[in-house]
C-alpha cells in the first residue's frame, strides 16, 4: 500500500491539492477517525492532505455572545476553555467525552463534525447552537448551517476539495443554561448509544423559552427535537411537562439495532436523557444566576 | 509489629521495574532478527465446512511475498491438552471463522496481509452449531465429525460434540431435596470474555539446518511450547528451544501455543526467521477468550438456612476445540459446590463443542462462572429465606478441618474472617442505604496449582545471587515474590539477586507461570536450593576454618565457627576457584492433596491444593432509569496465606477485581451465527481507568503447610468474585436480578420494567 502524504501550508494549496487529485485525496487533521476507518475497511486513500499546518485554524474565538472555533480546534481545547464554563457548559461536556485522553490531544472539532457518524457527540449542542460552519473550496468559500451540513451517516454537502475553517455561533440572548448527557457502556474511549444535549432560557417571567434540544445516535444523523422544543415553549418545570417532553424525543428517536445497544433501550434512553437534560439546564439557570449574585 | 523477616512481607520495588518503566524492556513484539520475513494468516470465512481448494498464486505474485504456508507443509498431526483435536493449519475442514487456513510470508508485515487477502479458500459449507444446547442435540452436526479417531487421556468420555461428561457425587441428592423445605433452581448464563492482555501474541522462528528450532516468544509456559512445537513438528523436545521474551501480560490467554507454531511452520519453508504478531482483530477472533457456561442449579435447604443438597447441570462452550475446557468443566464443579458444607451433591458437566473461537485457560478458568451461579443463588435463597445473605453464608461455609466436596481435608480456613472483615468494611449493616443503592457480598476458594519447579541458584564471587528459572515473569512480579523468598532464606539483600527467566535450553523445568503458582513454587524450590547452598557453605568453610560441616553455623548469609566466619561472597569466590563455584539445584513439587475418588467421575482436575478463602463486597448505586451502575467502593479481603509482597499482591487484587468488573457489566465477544460482531477494542469493552473503582485490599495471613512461608496462591482469586459480587449488589439496590453476564444498563433496565409491568 502506497499513501501520499501531503503537507500544504496555505489554505490555497490544501484546496489546489484536493482538486488536482479528484476524490482519491482526503483531509486529515487528528487522524482518529481517518485511520481507524482505513484500517477496517482497508480503503486507504491515494494521499491525505494533513491541515495541521496550515495557520489560523486553531483557535477559539469570541467573547460572546459570538464565537467561533476553528476547524481545528480540538476536544481537548474545547473541555478546557474557560469561556464555555458557566452556561455554555454543555460544549465541554460533549468535549469532555470523546475518546480518551490521547483521542481528545489530537482529534480536531471540524473532523468529528466532517466525518459526520450519527454518535459524533459535539454535534447536538452544535445544532442547539444553531451553529454554521464555512467551507473553503476551489468553487470559493460559503458557509453551510450545520443541520444542513451533515446529510446522512458519513454523509455531508462538502465537497472533496472544500476544507471546513471554521464553525461558528451564538449564545442566545436571554439567560440561559446547557448540558449534555450521553448514555454508554463506560465512562470513556465510548461510542454514544444515545447522545442528548440542551440549550433552555428562562423569559423573565420564569418561564422556559427558546428551548432548543438535539439527539445523537438514535438515528441517522444527529437531529434537533423540534417537537419537544414547540412543547416547551413557554412551559413551567414541572413532572407532566417532562413526561411530555421524554414521550416527544422518545417518538423523534428513529434508533438501530446494534452490537452496542437495541433499538428499543435507545429509545428508551432518548426518553430519559431529554427529560433529564431539560430538568438540569433550568436548574444550571438559577444556579448560575446564583453563583453571579454571590459573587 | 515487628517482623520476624529481612525481606518478605517488605513492599520492594519488582527487580524488572527498570527496564519496564524506561521501555528498554524487550518485548515479544519488539523483539526482531537479522534476515526476517513476516506472516500473516488467512482464516476460514465460515463456521463449518471442508476445504475444497487453497488458490495461493495470486498471493505468491504479490511484492514482497516469499511464500505461503499450508496443512500441506507441515506433518498432519493433530495436539491438544486433553483431546489431541487441533492443528496448526486446517487441513481438511474447517470448524470456526477465523481459524487459520494458511499463512503468507512476506518481506513486511503490511506485504504479507496484503497477500493473505489474495490466498482464495474454496469451501463446501455445511451445516454449524452455535451452542452447547444445541450441541449436545443427538441430531446436531459434528463440528468434528472425525472425533473418535482423535487421541485423548483416558479420563475423558466423549460423545459427538461432548468431549467429557464428568461428575461430582457424594450421598442422595433426590432424598434430600425431598426433605428440604425449599427447593431452588436458577439458570445462570456467562458471557465469553477475552484475557484482554496488553500485547498481542508474538512469536519469531528460525531453524538451524532444519532441524534444530529456535523460538522467541511471549508465552507464559516455554516448557509447554517446547513439547507442543516438538509434537507438532515430529522432532525431540530437545530439538526446540523456547525463550521468553519480557511479556506484556498473560492471564493465561498465553499458556497454550499463540503463534509461535505458525512462525516455526514458515520458517522452516521459507528458510529464514519469521515474525508473527497478532493483529487486535485476530486477538478478539481466534484467540483464547474464556469459555461460556450454561449452568442449571439446583439447591434444596431447611427454612433455617441449612444447605441439605446441590444438583447441577452444567454445559461449558468450549468453541472449536476442546483445549482447556475440558478441565473447566471439572474445576466448575469444586466451585460450584462452593466453600460450604454439603452433604448431597449431584454435580454433572459436559464440556461441549460449539462452531466458535476455541477457548483457553483465562485467569481461574471457571471461576467467575462458577460463583457467579452459586454466589448469585446463595443470596436469592437468603432473600427467600428472609436471612441476611452474610448470615445465610455463615450458616453454611466451610472451616477447619471439614471436609470439601470432593473429600480432602480443610486446612487453614479463614472464610468466616474474609466474609466477617469484608461485611465490617463495606458497612454491612447498612445493606440498602438509600433507595437505588445497595451492597452485595460474595466468596470462594480457590486453589494453587501444582506441577514441579527446578532452580538454579548461582552465587558469583562477588556476592550476586542468579535465579536461574524456566518460569516467565507474565508481569505479576510473582518472580520477585521468589526472589525475596530467596534472599530471606539465603540471608542477603534482594537487591543482589538477578533473575534468568524462561529460556528450555538453560533454565532448569517449571511447569510455568500459570493457575497463581509462581511465587509459591519457584519460593519454594528457592527454598530447597538454599538449603543445598547452606550444605555446600558448610563443607567449603568447615575446610577454611578447619571444622566439621556440621559445626558450622549459617546465619543471614555468614557461615561461623566459633568466632570465625566466611561470608557468603568469600565462599563462592573460593567455590570458584576451587570447584566450579557455588550453585545448587533447587527443586519443588507440591505434595497431592488427598481426597476421595469415589466422589469423581470422570474429572480431569480433582482437587484444590493449598486452597486461599477470599471474599469480596461492593457498594453501587444503580440509575433505575439508564441502568447505569456506579460503584462507591470495593472492598476485597483475601487470604493470601503469607503476603510476600503487600504491594504487588494489592497489584493482583485492583487488577483482578477490574477484570472482573469488565466481565460482570461491560465485556463480552458477541456472535451472530458464529461470526463475531465486535472483533475490536472500540466494541469490546474493557473498562478504562474511568471506569475503575476505589479498591480496597484487606490482606489475610493463614498460612499454609506448603507454601513458601506459608504463602498460599494470590494472583487468580481477585477475578472469581466481581460478577456475583456486583450482581448481588445490584438485586439489593433495585431489585433487578440479572442471571446472565455481562449486566448491561440495558438488561437492568429491561429487567426492571418486566418487574414493574408484572408486579412480581
Amino acid at each position: 500500500m502506497k499513501l501520499e502524504f501531503l503537507a500544504p501550508q496555505t489554505l490555497q494549496d490544501a484546496v489546489t491539492m484536493a482538486k488536482a487529485r479528484g476524490g482519491a485525496a482526503r483531509f486529515i487533521a487528528g487522524g482518529t477517525d481517518l485511520i481507524i476507518q482505513a484500517r477496517k475497511s482497508g480503503a486507504w486513500p491515494e494521499a491525505v492532505i494533513n491541515l495541521q499546518q496550515i495557520p489560523g485554524f486553531g483557535e477559539i474565538k469570541g467573547t460572546g455572545p459570538n464565537f467561533s472555533l476553528g476547524s481545528l480546534v480540538t476536544h481537548r481545547q474545547i473541555e478546557r476553555e474557560i469561556r464555555f464554563a458557566g452556561a455554555l457548559e454543555a460544549l465541554r461536556e460533549s468535549a469532555c467525552v470523546i475518546g480518551g485522553h490521547q483521542v481528545r490531544n489530537v482529534a480536531t472539532v471540524g473532523g468529528n463534525l466532517c466525518n459526520a457518524s450519527p454518535a459524533a457527540d459535539m454535534v447536538p449542542i452544535l445544532l442547539c447552537l444553531n451553529a454554521e460552519v464555512a467551507l473553503a473550496g476551489s468553487e470559493g468559500r460559503r458557509v453551510v448551517p450545520l443541520a444542513n451540513f451533515i446529510e446522512g451517516p458519513r454523509k455531508t454537502v462538502r465537497a472533496s476539495d472544500e476544507v471546513m475553517t471554521e464553525i461558528a455561533f451564538a449564545a442566545p440572548a436571554q439567560k440561559f443554561s446547557s448540558t449534555f448527557l450521553k448514555g454508554g457502556r463506560r465512562r470513556a474511549m465510548e461510542i454514544s448509544i444515545v447522545a442528548m444535549a440542551g440549550v433552555v432560557s428562562a423569559s423573565p417571567d420564569g418561564k422556559m423559552t427558546d428551548v432548543r434540544l438535539a439527539m445523537g445516535a438514535a438515528g441517522p444523523k444527529a437531529i434537533r427535537l423540534t417537537e419537544a422544543e414547540k412543547f416547551l415553549e413557554g412551559k413551567v418545570l414541572s413532572k407532566d411537562v417532562l413526561e411530555e417532553t421524554g414521550m416527544l424525543a422518545a417518538a423523534a428517536a428513529s434508533p438501530i439495532d446494534d452490537v452496542r445497544a437495541s433499538a428499543s433501550f435507545r429509545r428508551h434512553l432518548a426518553g430519559v436523557y431529554a427529560r433529564r437534560v431539560v430538568e438540569l439546564s433550568w436548574n444550571r439557570i438559577s444556579e448560575l444566576n446564583d453563583d453571579r449574585s454571590a459573587a | 509489629m515487628n517482623s520476624p523477616f529481612r525481606v518478605i512481607g517488605k513492599s520492594f520495588p519488582r527487580l524488572d521495574a527498570r527496564g519496564k518503566v524506561s521501555g528498554k524492556a524487550i518485548y515479544g513484539t519488539d523483539f526482531a532478527m537479522q534476515g526476517m520475513l513476516h506472516g500473516k494468516l488467512v482464516h476460514s470465512t465460515i463456521a463449518s465446512g471442508e476445504i475444497l481448494s487453497v488458490e495461493i498464486e495470486e498471493a505468491l505474485a504479490m511484492p514482497g511475498v516469499y511464500e505461503v504456508v499450508t496443512a500441506a507443509d507441515i506433518p498432519a498431526q493433530r495436539y491438544g491438552s486433553f483431546v489431541k483435536d487441533m492443528e496448526v493449519f486446517a487441513s481438511k475442514r474447517v470448524n470456526f471463522v477465523g481459524q487459520p487456513v494458511a499463512a503468507v510470508v512476506a518481506r513486511t508485515a503490511e506485504e504479507a496481509e496484503a497477500a493473505a487477502k489474495a490466498v482464495r479458500v474454496e469451501y463446501k459449507e455445511q451445516a454449524a452449531v452455535f451452542t452447547t444446547e444445541d450441541a449436545v442435540k443427538a441430531d446436531a452436526p459434528l463440528v468434528h465429525p472425525g472425533w473418535q479417531e482423535y487421541k485423548a487421556v483416558p479420563t475423558v468420555k466423549r460423545q459427538g460434540n461432548i468431549t467429557n461428561q464428568a461428575r461430582l457425587v457424594l450421598g442422595d441428592v433426590d432424598k434430600a431435596l425431598k426433605k428440604s423445605d425449599r427447593v431452588f433452581t436458577h439458570r445462570f448464563v456467562t458471557n465469553i470474555v477475552h484475557p484482554g492482555y496488553t500485547e498481542p501474541r508474538a512469536a519469531i522462528a528460525h531453524w538451524a539446518d532444519g532441524k534444530q528450532l529456535h523460538v522467541w516468544s511471549n508465552t507464559q509456559l516455554p516448557f509447554e511450547a517446547q513439547a507442543t512445537l516438538a509434537e507438532i513438528f515430529k522432532i525431540t523436545p530437545s530439538q526446540v528451544r523456547v525463550n521468553v521474551t519480557v511479556i506484556g501480560g498473560g492471564f493465561g490467554g498465553k499458556l497454550r501455543l499463540g503463534v509461535e507454531h505458525y512462525a516455526a511452520a514458515a520458517a522452516l519453508k521459507v528458510g529464514r526467521p519469521v515474525k508473527f504478531v497478532s493483529s487486535c482483530e485476530e486477538e478478539m477472533t481466534a484467540a483464547l477468550p474464556r469459555q461460556p457456561l450454561v449452568i442449571d442449579l439446583t439447591t434444596g435447604v431447611t427454612k433455617e438456612g441449612k444447605i441439605l443438597a446441590k444438583a447441577a447441570s452444567i454445559l461449558v462452550d468450549t468453541g472449536a476445540t476442546s483445549g482447556s475446557g475440558v478441565g473447566v468443566a471439572s474445576s466448575v464443579m469444586l466451585m460450584l459446590a462452593g466453600p460450604y458444607k454439603i452433604p448431597n451433591l449431584r454435580l454433572e458437566s459436559r464440556s461441549v463443542y460449539t462452531n466458535k473461537t476455541p477457548t483457553g485457560s483465562f485467569r481461574a478458568p471457571a471461576g467467575p462462572q462458577g460463583n457467579f451461579a452459586v454466589e448469585s443463588q446463595m443470596d436469592i435463597i437468603a432473600d427467600a429465606l428472609g436471612i441476611d445473605p452474610l448470615e445465610f453464608r455463615l450458616r453454611n461455609i466451610v472451616r477447619e478441618g471439614d471436609l470439601a466436596p470432593n473429600g480432602q481435608k480443610l486446612e487453614s480456613v479463614s472464610l468466616e474472617e474474609c466474609l466477617l472483615k469484608a461485611a465490617d468494611a463495606i458497612g454491612w449493616k447498612d445493606r440498602r442505604p438509600e433507595p437505588g443503592r445497595g451492597k452485595g457480598i460474595a466468596c470462594a476458594w480457590w486453589t494453587t496449582t501444582s506441577g514441579s519447579s527446578g532452580v538454579y541458584v548461582k552465587v558469583g564471587p562477588d556476592g550476586q545471587v542468579f535465579l536461574n528459572t524456566g518460569c516467565a515473569e507474565i508481569g505479576t512480579a510473582a518472580l520477585t515474590g521468589a526472589a525475596q523468598v530467596l534472599a530471606e532464606a539465603l540471608g542477603v539483600e534482594l537487591g543482589s539477586i538477578q533473575i534468568v527467566s524462561g529460556d528450555t535450553a538453560s533454565t532448569p523445568f517449571d511447569y510455568g507461570a500459570q493457575g497463581s503458582r509462581t511465587a509459591f513454587a519457584v519460593g519454594n524450590a528457592c527454598i530447597d536450593a538454599v538449603g543445598k547452598l547452606h550444605q555446600r557453605m558448610k563443607e567449603i568453610a568447615a575446610k577454611q576454618l578447619s571444622a566439621k560441616p556440621e559445626e558450622i553455623e549459617i546465619e543471614n548469609g555468614v557461615a561461623k565457627f566459633g568466632d570465625k566466619s566466611l561470608t557468603l561472597k568469600e565462599i563462592a569466590a573460593i567455590a570458584q576457584t576451587s570447584q566450579g563455584g557455588l550453585i545448587a539445584h533447587g527443586t519443588f513439587i507440591a505434595p497431592p492433596t488427598l481426597h476421595d475418588k469415589e466422589r469423581t467421575e470422570n474429572m480431569v482436575i480433582t482437587a484444590i491444593n493449598s486452597p486461599s478463602f477470599h471474599a469480596h463486597a461492593v457498594d453501587l448505586s444503580v440509575d433505575a432509569e439508564t441502568g447505569e451502575v456506579k460503584i462507591h467502593d470495593y472492598v476485597v479481603v483475601q487470604d493470601v496465606g503469607r503476603a510476600i509482597n503487600p504491594t504487588y499482591i494489592e497489584g493482583q487484587i485492583e487488577g483482578g477485581v477490574v477484570q472482573g468488573i469488565g466481565q460482570a457489566l461491560s465485556e463480552e465477544i458477541v456472535y451472530e451465527n458464529g461470526i463475531v460482531r465486535n472483533p475490536g477494542l472500540t466494541d469490546y469493552k474493557m473498562p478504562t481507568a474511568m471506569d475503575a473503582p476505589n479498591i480496597r485490599s484487606f490482606i489475610v495471613e493463614s498460612p499454609s503447610k506448603v507454601g513458601p512461608y506459608g504463602a498460599k496462591g494470590v494472583g487468580e482469586p481477585p477475578v472469581i468474585h466481581p460478577p456475583a459480587t456486583i450482581a448481588n449488589a445490584i438485586a439489593s439496590a433495585v431489585s433487578a436480578r440479572i442471571q446472565t453476564l455481562p449486566i448491561t444498563a440495558e438488561k437492568i433496565v429491561r429487567t426492571l420494567t418486566e418487574v414493574s409491568e408484572t408486579g412480581k
